[in-house]
């Protein structure tokens, strides 16, 4: 009965507070004053005193209770418990932690040890950051441990923590562990924690079947016809044979038997020798067997470029001369040039003069050697003045057909006029005809003798062979000054696909000038004709003027970089944003195109094809911009080497092509043999607030007794609501009233 | 390398002797331009003209190399830029260089500089006395960081053409050349043993100058050494290639 009057149960512990405002207090005490006085003033010469004095106390008491309950009074009673403190659990939420073992899944090792831990406790997830709650799934990137301790010491700062829980392989990937582990940090300290820490390891490597190509040394580049090493490191079961096996863009090159050592490791060494400049994907790839934890490290895929590191250049001259001389001194000066060099330096004609070959100097032209096999060596090959029929005595042919072949197929080729070059040389009708940009032929006078001065044209001016200076103005004002030749070998004038970068002056042909100076891009490779035997003035006469010998330098070194262009300095470019991308990752594909000047194009529609392995192939058409740039996206959807083939016309100097390799190679997954060492020693460095649970051990976790933590409680008894105030407010109020209609007031 | 038919060519072209005349003749296309020439330096009071003896040199590399030649000989005074036209000068003399303006010294370094080449010729025969240290004192204005210094016996200049053991010229000389290298090049060699007195002639076609000790084998080593230097000029480092010296070594023509 006395709860239900309180409005609740009281305890005698208890504390009377007020919740109502004060302002509202005095106000109620102010009305309440003028209520009594109006109830005292009214009908006062209708009652006895006696009466009067009941009334007013009567209506004073009422108007107290009404105060007394505005004033809001509740009962407090507080009260309080002491509890243990908080235990977290860290969870190794990694892809690592999802790799098969032959005892089941890491993933489903950690859910056992995780139902293990107190109740209550917290839970949190770690990768490459904190997440709170247990783990779905084990998809997060890199394990960051050092992080997610640090992240806990902040989160419980001040609070009595009971423990923590680590479960993980161990394979930090933050730093944390190559701290620990490195042999010469001899002060290591592991992070500050709120509280004693278990780890649990989870994953044993014995339980693991994992043959992988952990890594490929390659440099990323090598040098053109300069044997190269790919040094693969292999992994796997202690004394298991493998065989190890390099591809070259799907194609095999080779392979190698492997045994790996005591410690499941091993080595082995490709190497290549590349034929090719530009990039090229490797692959070096082990056996995946059944069971394999994670097949997509065994393949290591590696994009290597391949550069020149020196020109090489044969010059081959069918007379000493100054020509030849002065050409001869720049190549050999050129540090990165490697020039090959054969002169005739004796002909059937001077057999007769009555010297005994003893004592002579000389030596066999080893021209069939050089015209076959030795032909693919070469960058550039040079004919200066070069007859080739008294030398080709056998093949002469087959010979000249290599020569021209080498031409289409990527190699660059130049003749160089004299008496012994173009028509005077026959090659009219040769195989080299037909990649020369003049046309041969000539019928009549094969040469004119008269000095002339080359004239510059359109063509030259734009093209950067012929640029002598870097502005196009200056360039034609060094080509004006320049000496006269002494002459030149006619032609029938310039193929139609050829250019002509320099012109006689009044001798015509076909239409035009007659070509001095021309240059084509003839299938994959490029060739020059210069018509001329005196280029050598440009040096020699023109240091005699003071203008030192930069003009002839200029023309050549022009000439050699746009003859042996590098695919990268082609016309047209495509260039994948990422050499090496995983499967399902968007590459970017750059392409620019320039123009015969190298200015760059706009509006270029270009058309593209990325082909993958098994000849899948997604085109893509794109237009440059004003930059005569354009960029297309691809992402691929099967591993293996993707070769992009980009054409805005039929010919060879219209097209380009690059490659990347794609792999479903996980990172994360490149080391996945778990590191008990690691967590053993992290643990050792919390001294007796740290321990190590082995793979299977699933003792409970360290605990500290006294971190514990009060609880507080309080229970309330809002008094204002109570029945007890109403029912005295309406006793007083109601008697107050009832002595009031008694004494005869109304 | 070279420039020669293999021995079973070169026996089957000699036994077919008519057959070698039907090979294409040189068309000599652009003229004498083109082609190679002495240019004579002349210091008046110092220098001595032989032009008899390059005419000789020239007509045997005509007839003995590939080389286009023409048998002139200029004569170019060092100041003059025409010395420009002829990539290959010779300087002859037999007494102290007087007279050399700063001038012509600074056209014949430019000259050597960007590929010409000078022979200087000791008429002495002994490459000792006063023109021999004026020509040292001139090397060291030209190249003042670069002493004229003996050639050794491996330079490409004793075997661009013949396998020379030793350079004589009228007379035996010092037994070595003289020059000045810069990098792999020597543009300027000096002949201690008057080479251009071994080979001038006459008119007629006599011989001016005995030889000293004596002997047609002399007088044609020295023809050799004229030939050398020609092809050396042209050619320069060429007989140091290395497909050069491997052939030459596995033929034991050199060690």
């Amino acid at each position: 009965m006395t709860d239900f009057l309180l409005g609740g149960p009281m305890g005698s512990a208890g504390t009377l507070r007020w919740g109502g405002s004060i302002e509202g207090v005095i106000l109620a005490a102010l009305l309440g004053v003028i209520a009594v006085g109006l109830a005292a003033y009214s009908g006062r010469h209708d009652r006895t005193l006696k009466g009067r004095a009941l009334e007013l106390v009567g209506w004073t008491m009422a108007v107290l209770v009404l105060i007394i309950s505005l004033a809001e009074p509740v009962w407090v009673e507080a009260s309080g418990r002491e509890e243990p403190g908080r235990f977290v659990v860290l969870v190794d939420g990694s892809r690592s932690m999802g790799v098969r073992e032959m005892t089941g899944s890491r993933g489903r090792q950690a859910q056992a040890i995780l139902e293990d831990m107190p109740t209550g406790a917290d839970v949190y997830t770690f990768g490459d950051d904190l997440q709170v709650g247990a783990p779905d799934d084990w998809t997060l990137g890199g394990s960051d441990l050092g992080a997610a301790l640090a992240t806990v010491a902040d989160r419980y700062l001040g609070q009595p923590v009971q423990g923590i829980a680590v479960i993980s392989d161990g394979l930090d990937r933050g730093g944390l562990r190559a701290e620990a582990m490195d042999p010469d940090v001899t002060d290591f300290q592991a992070p500050p924690l709120p509280g004693p820490v278990t780890f649990y390891q989870i994953g044993q490597p014995q339980a693991l079947q994992d043959l992988a190509v952990d890594e490929v040394i390659s440099g990323g580049f090598a040098f053109l016809r300069t044997p190269f090493i790919l040094e693969a490191s292999v992994r796997g079961e202690p004394g298991e044979r493998t065989t190890v096996t390099l591809q070259r863009e799907g194609r095999h090159v080779a392979e190698e038997p492997l045994l790996l050592d005591e410690e499941g490791k091993g080595r082995v060494r490709f190497e290549v020798t590349p034929t090719r400049v530009g990039r090229s994907a490797w692959e070096v790839s082990v056996p995946v067997h059944v069971g394999d934890a994670v097949p997509g490290n065994n393949s290591y895929p590696v994009v290597i470029r391949v550069v020149r590191d020196r020109t090489r250049v044969l010059q081959v001259s069918g007379s000493p001369s100054y020509d030849q001389k002065f050409l001869r001194l720049f190549l050999k000066e050129d540090p990165s040039v490697d020039l090959v060099s054969f002169f005739i330096l004796r002909t059937h004609e001077d057999f007769g003069a009555g010297w005994n070959s003893s004592e002579l100097s000389l030596i066999a032209f080893p021209y069939e050697r050089l015209f076959s096999e030795d032909l693919s060596t070469f960058d550039l090959v040079i004919l200066q003045n070069f007859n080739y029929k008294p030398y080709f005595n056998r093949d002469a042919d087959g010979l000249l057909t290599n020569l021209a072949n080498y031409a289409r197929n990527g190699g660059a080729l130049v003749m160089v006029g004299g008496d012994r070059a173009f028509d005077l040389g026959e090659y009219a009708g040769t195989p080299i005809a037909k990649v020369m940009p003049v046309k041969l032929g000539v019928t009549g006078p094969k040469v004119d003798g008269r000095p002339f001065s080359p004239v510059l044209t359109e063509s030259g001016k734009a093209h950067p062979l012929a640029r002598l200076a870097s502005t196009p103005q200056t360039s034609a004002e060094i080509w004006e000054r320049l000496p006269q030749m002494d002459g030149l070998n006619l032609t029938r004038g310039i193929k139609s696909d050829a250019a002509m970068l320099l012109g006689h002056p009044t001798l015509r042909v076909d239409g035009g000038p007659m070509p001095v100076a021309a240059v084509r891009e003839v299938g994959e490779g490029r060739t020059m004709a210069l018509m001329v035997d005196a280029s050598w003035r440009w040096s020699f006469s023109e240091a005699a003027q003071g203008h030192g010998n930069q003009a002839y330098l200029r023309f050549w070194k022009q000439a050699l970089r746009w003859l042996v262009a590098d695919p990268d300095d082609r016309r047209m470019v495509v260039s994948p944003s990422k050499e090496n991308v995983l499967l399902g990752e968007e590459v970017q594909l750059r392409i620019r195109v320039r123009d015969a000047g190298y200015a760059p194009v706009e509006g270029q529609s270009i058309s593209g094809t990325v082909v993958g392995p098994g000849g899948t192939a997604e085109s893509f058409e794109v237009a440059t911009d004003a930059s005569g740039e354009a960029v297309s996206r691809f992402v691929p959807q099967a591993r293996g080497a993707h070769r992009v083939l980009i054409q805005a016309g039929t010919e060879a100097k219209d097209q380009a092509e690059s490659v990347f390799s794609v792999s479903a190679r996980d990172p994360e997954l490149a080391e996945i043999v778990p590191d008990g060492p690691f967590l053993m020693r992290l643990a050792e460095a919390y001294g007796d607030l740290g321990a190590y649970r082995a793979h299977g051990d699933s003792a409970a976790p360290l605990l500290d007794p006294d971190a514990t933590r009060q609880v507080h409680e309080s229970r309330q008894t809002a008094l204002a609501a109570s029945p007890l105030l109403a029912i005295l407010f309406a006793l007083l109020a109601s008697g107050s009233w009832w002595i009031r209609r008694r004494e005869g007031a109304r | 390398m070279p420039a020669e038919w293999n021995r079973r060519e070169l026996l089957t072209a000699a036994g077919a002797g008519a057959a070698a005349l039907t090979l294409p003749g040189r068309a000599r296309a652009f003229g004498a331009p083109s082609m190679l020439d002495v240019a004579e330096i002349v210091i008046p009071g110092t220098t001595v003209h032989r032009p008899g003896a390059w005419k000789r040199l020239l007509f045997e590399v005509i007839q003995t190399t590939s080389v286009e030649a023409s048998p002139l000989t200029v004569q170019v005074e060092p100041e003059d830029p025409a010395l420009f036209e002829h990539p290959f000068s010779v300087l002859v003399g037999d007494g102290p260089i007087t007279g050399l303006s700063d001038k012509g010294v600074q056209q014949i370094e430019r000259y050597l500089s960007y590929g010409g080449f000078l022979l200087i010729d000791d008429v002495s025969g002994t490459g000792q006395g006063q023109f021999a240290d004026s020509i040292r004192t001139l090397c060291q204005r030209i190249f003042p960081t670069r002493p004229m210094a003996p050639i050794p016996a491996d330079h490409a200049v004793y075997r661009s053409f013949f396998m020379l053991d030793r350079p004589v010229g009228r007379t035996l000389g010092p037994g070595f050349l003289e020059g000045v290298s810069t990098g792999p090049t020597t543009p300027l060699i000096f002949c201690g043993a008057d080479l251009s007195g071994a080979l001038d002639r006459s008119p007629s076609g006599q011989d001016r100058y005995p030889v000293v000790p004596g002997g047609t084998h002399q007088r044609r080593e020295a023809l050799k050494l004229g030939v050398n230097l020609v092809l050396y000029a042209l050619t320069s480092n060429y007989k140091h290639d290395t497909a050069h010296v491997l052939e030459l070594m596995r033929e034991g023509r050199i060690e």
